[in-house]
């Protein structure tokens, strides 16, 4: 076997493909081949033409692009000076993951397996393209192209003599070693979210810890949604941004499940420990100080809200003391019993607490090592940003509507980050939001002169809000807004701010609210309503059209 | 083979419109009715109807289309093409229409205009069996019935055939590939090449670099979207699916080999207290989490009733 092994390249956007990618990572360890797992812009670019073997697992996000961790690799790949026989050591797999129903379905997998090809690999097998409009989701193309991909790799690089293929009911070891720290050692100096001396722009691997100056619900009581305006003070930060950019915040679990998760598990939250890889050279988590308590990860790290993956149910299968738990753990991790999976698990969007509330004897045999292989870390959630530093400097403002939804789980779903954010009181004294920007996809006209058309129906309409105070502090007054809501007098959000600027002459408003009367009206039949306007503005003056919501 | 070559056992469709003499479409009907035999169904469909009736694609032998005497029945591209539609592959059309040779009237075809059309509808093997020249009533019938004044119209008789294989079927190619160099034998990397690549790669400023356009590597291929049913799972519906726990003692198992429908509101399984994982399709307690031993469980009103 080459020396450097298989290498595993993936770009996620959710989490989707690092899942599959570090699957197919677990089953390369299983037949006994060194294997690497890296996000495509965290590897070593220029050492990939002598790479011999590589997997890519790459989801197509947006309108067909690429995911924000492999951005750097794509444009890289696509340059015109690569020499057209680059790559002829690399024998290659891509397999991909996007969903049939947009129109650019899996154009990354299918645009990388063709490039590569280009600069002289040798493709293993065909692209592979999981759908996540099949009933089985990605898995029913990953589970036989994953027994293709083994029967390829082991034909070029058999099994050393003497070796089997691991086999599934024997558990790898975990990623890190969990070491607590004896009771009575000394306390760490600083709280672990102070703001520290800012390098660079905050970004995911430094949030900038914001502060929170005012939580304002929006919509009436007596209306079925909550939707909230949230203003951050982000002095100091070095953060700017523009009209149409967007804001990630990282969320953390409310208090009543970290509680309950810690019971549930049997962990003490304020036993401090600190992490060792086991195999040397793995990069620690990141965001997690060291030392560590229990309370801070399963707080802030763990993402016990969110709905748990095959992989779980596999591994914590191979935990379980208890028969009948165990049998039907291992069921939900065969392919067999995907749909049943699907229908316990995805479809009612039951979270990981809630599964192991279900397996109580399997869930407390789970030793505390393995937590960081069971449950993955807490994704950050994007807002368009709501405000303009024009007309607010060192301030951020968010619309954040939140989710509440009910499936057959008694219980009703709930929004992590949405919740959370709306339980945040800053009368109760400093509260703080991690967070940092990210550049939008709306950009709006560079020209003063160029009017714009804003449709933004209920919380879509939050960036053009932005854009609204950026272009009125500007002396801009070409702004068209139709908005829509259900009722006048209940989510009609920033209706005296904007009936100001009607006044003043730098907004025309459309408003469309579409149960207010029998009928129902919503914005596209204001804007068929107003279609010689539209028209005038598209025509005669070049206007920009934005669509959000 | 009979008359308009029928065989007994076909399924035959026959198109009429309005301009079709009652008697004589129900003779036409009766007479293909004993060529294919008593029990076989023929469809009778009016030219305006046929699209409505949105028949099977592929399930017709053979269809005839204006074929009663004295018709003046007319074929749009669109009917055409519905007709290709419905017959199965390898399948024929017979169809008589009026045309006139003048070239001149929108109203009326040609002869190679009516050929043309067939042939755009998706008809292959087109071909003019005959023309017939109209009595001089039947003429000024059709006329009438048309809108139609020269004196030069002609009833022309054309078959045509589906082609002999499905929309949508594909079949390889053969090309032959050298076979690929084992792993050993792979070429070394030129050492240009790699100076190149190392280089690029160490230069991640890439504001200036030239960028070929990727969207110019797909082909008409990698567009497709996938047949919507490679995307369903055998068996996989949301409602069906009942099941019975391992020590099923409230009768569901028996119920299931019965293949009785029947609803259960009370549930003497053993296993409603260890969570929906575990519990039977008909459980009330399906949407709560497993029990703690000893905990009281009292069913809001509503769970009660939905079974």
């Amino acid at each position: 076997m080459a020396e450097k092994g298989l290498l595993v390249l993936f770009g996620s956007q959710t989490g989707t493909a690092q899942d599959t990618a570090e699957r197919v990572g677990r089953e390369a360890q299983r037949r006994h081949l060194r294997c690497r797992v890296q996000a495509l812009d965290s590897c070593d670019l220029a050492n990939l033409i002598h790479e011999p073997l590589v997997v890519f697992v790459c989801a197509t996000t947006g309108q067909g692009d690429p995911p924000d961790n492999m951005k750097m690799f794509w444009r890289f790949l696509f340059r015109k000076s690569l020499p057209a026989s680059s790559l002829c050591q690399l024998d290659y797999a891509v397999l991909g993951l996007g969903d049939s129903s947009y129109p650019k379905f899996n154009f990354i997998a299918k645009k990388l397996h063709k490039r590569l090809l280009q600069l002289g690999g040798n493709p293993l097998l065909p692209v592979a393209l999981g759908d996540d409009q099949h009933d089985l989701g990605p898995d029913a193309v990953v589970d036989p192209w994953l027994v293709a991909l083994w029967e390829k790799i082991l034909a070029l690089y058999p099994l050393p003599p003497g070796l089997e293929i691991i086999s599934p009911d024997v558990r790898l070891p975990p990623k890190y070693t969990l070491h607590y720290l004896p009771e009575d050692s000394p306390e760490p100096q600083s709280a672990l979210l102070q703001p520290a001396a800012p390098r660079g722009a905050p970004c995911e691997l430094q949030p900038f810890p914001a502060r929170v100056v005012s939580n304002q619900r929006l919509t009436a009581q007596a209306h079925f949604q909550d939707v909230r305006l949230i203003e951050f003070d982000i002095a100091g930060s070095g953060i700017t941004f523009s009209a149409g950019d967007v804001v990630m915040i990282q969320p953390q679990n409310c208090p009543e499940d970290v509680q309950q998760f810690c019971q549930l598990l049997r962990l003490e939250p304020h036993r401090r420990f600190v992490l060792e890889p086991t195999e040397p050279g793995t990069p620690l988590p990141p965001l997690l100080p060291q030392p560590c308590t229990i309370q801070y990860l399963v707080t802030h790290y763990l993402d016990i809200s969110c709905v748990p993956r095959r992989s779980f149910f596999e591994l914590l299968a191979s935990f379980s003391t208890n028969e009948l738990e165990r049998e039907k753990l291992q069921e939900f991790s065969s392919a067999q019993g995907q749909e049943e999976l699907y229908s316990y698990c995805n479809r009612p969007r039951r979270t990981t607490l809630e599964v192991l509330w279900d397996f109580p004897h399997s869930t407390c045999a789970i030793p505390a090592d393995y937590l960081l292989d069971l449950i993955p870390r807490i994704r950050p959630r994007a807002f368009s940003i709501a405000s303009s530093l024009l007309a607010h400097p060192e301030r951020m403002q968010i619309l954040v509507a939140v989710v509440r939804y009910k499936t057959r789980l008694s219980k009703p779903r709930r929004g992590l980050c949405s919740t959370w954010l709306a339980s945040l009181n800053p009368e109760q004294g400093d509260v703080r939001v991690p967070l940092w920007v990210k550049k939008g996809g709306m950009k709006f006209p560079a020209d003063p002169a160029t009017p714009v058309i804003m449709i933004g129906p209920g919380t879509g309409v939050a960036p053009f809000r932005a854009a609204i105070q950026e272009r009125v502090a500007l002396g801009r007054r070409g702004n068209c807004l139709f908005f829509g809501c259900r009722h006048q007098s209940k989510d009609f959000y920033c209706q005296t701010e904007w009936e100001e600027l009607v006044t003043k002459g730098f907004l025309t408003l459309f408003t469309a609210f579409s149960r207010d009367q029998e009928e129902k009206v919503y914005v596209q039949h204001r804007i068929r309503e107003k279609g010689k306007l539209v028209w005038e503005l598209l025509s005669s003056e070049n206007a920009h059209i934005y669509l959000a919501g | 083979m009979g008359e308009y070559g029928l065989a007994p056992g076909q399924r035959v469709a026959i198109i009429w419109d309005s301009s079709s003499p009652v008697e004589a479409l129900k003779d036409l009907v009766d007479r293909v009715q004993a060529l294919v035999g008593a029990d076989n169904h023929i469809s009778v469909e009016n030219v305006n109807q046929l699209p409505l009736s949105a028949h099977r694609k592929s399930s017709f032998d053979v269809i005839l289309s204006g074929m009663v005497p004295g018709s003046a029945a007319q074929h749009s591209v669109e009917l055409l093409a519905e007709v290709a539609r419905i017959l199965k592959p390898g399948g024929r059309v017979l169809l008589k229409e009026p045309v006139a040779e003048s070239g001149n009237n929108t109203k009326i075809k040609t002869a190679s205009k009516l050929l043309t059309t067939l042939t755009l509808s998706g008809l292959v093997e087109v071909k003019e069996l005959k023309k017939e020249v109209l009595t001089p009533e039947e003429a000024k019938s059709v006329g009438e019935h048309l809108g139609y004044q020269g004196n030069d119209l002609l009833i022309i008789q054309i078959e045509g055939r589906k082609p002999n294989f499905e929309v949508g079927s594909s079949s390889q190619l053969k090309l032959s590939f050298a076979k690929k160099p084992a792993p050993s034998a792979k070429p070394r990397v030129d050492p240009a090449a790699a100076k190149l690549w190392t280089l690029s790669a160490n230069d991640m400023n890439d504001e200036e670099m030239d960028l070929l356009d990727s969207d110019e590597l797909l082909d008409s291929e990698d567009l497709k979207k996938p047949d919507p049913s490679s995307l369903r799972a055998p068996s996989c519906n949301e409602k069906g699916k009942k099941k019975a726990c391992k020590n099923c003692t409230c009768g569901l198992a028996e119920e299931l080999e019965k293949e009785k429908k029947g609803s259960q509101h009370k549930s003497a399984c053993g296993n409603c207290y260890l969570g929906d994982a575990f519990r039977c399709a008909s459980c009330p307690y399906l949407g709560m989490p497993a029990f703690k031993p000893g905990e009281k469980i009292l069913l809001p009103e509503n769970q009660l009733h939905d079974a």
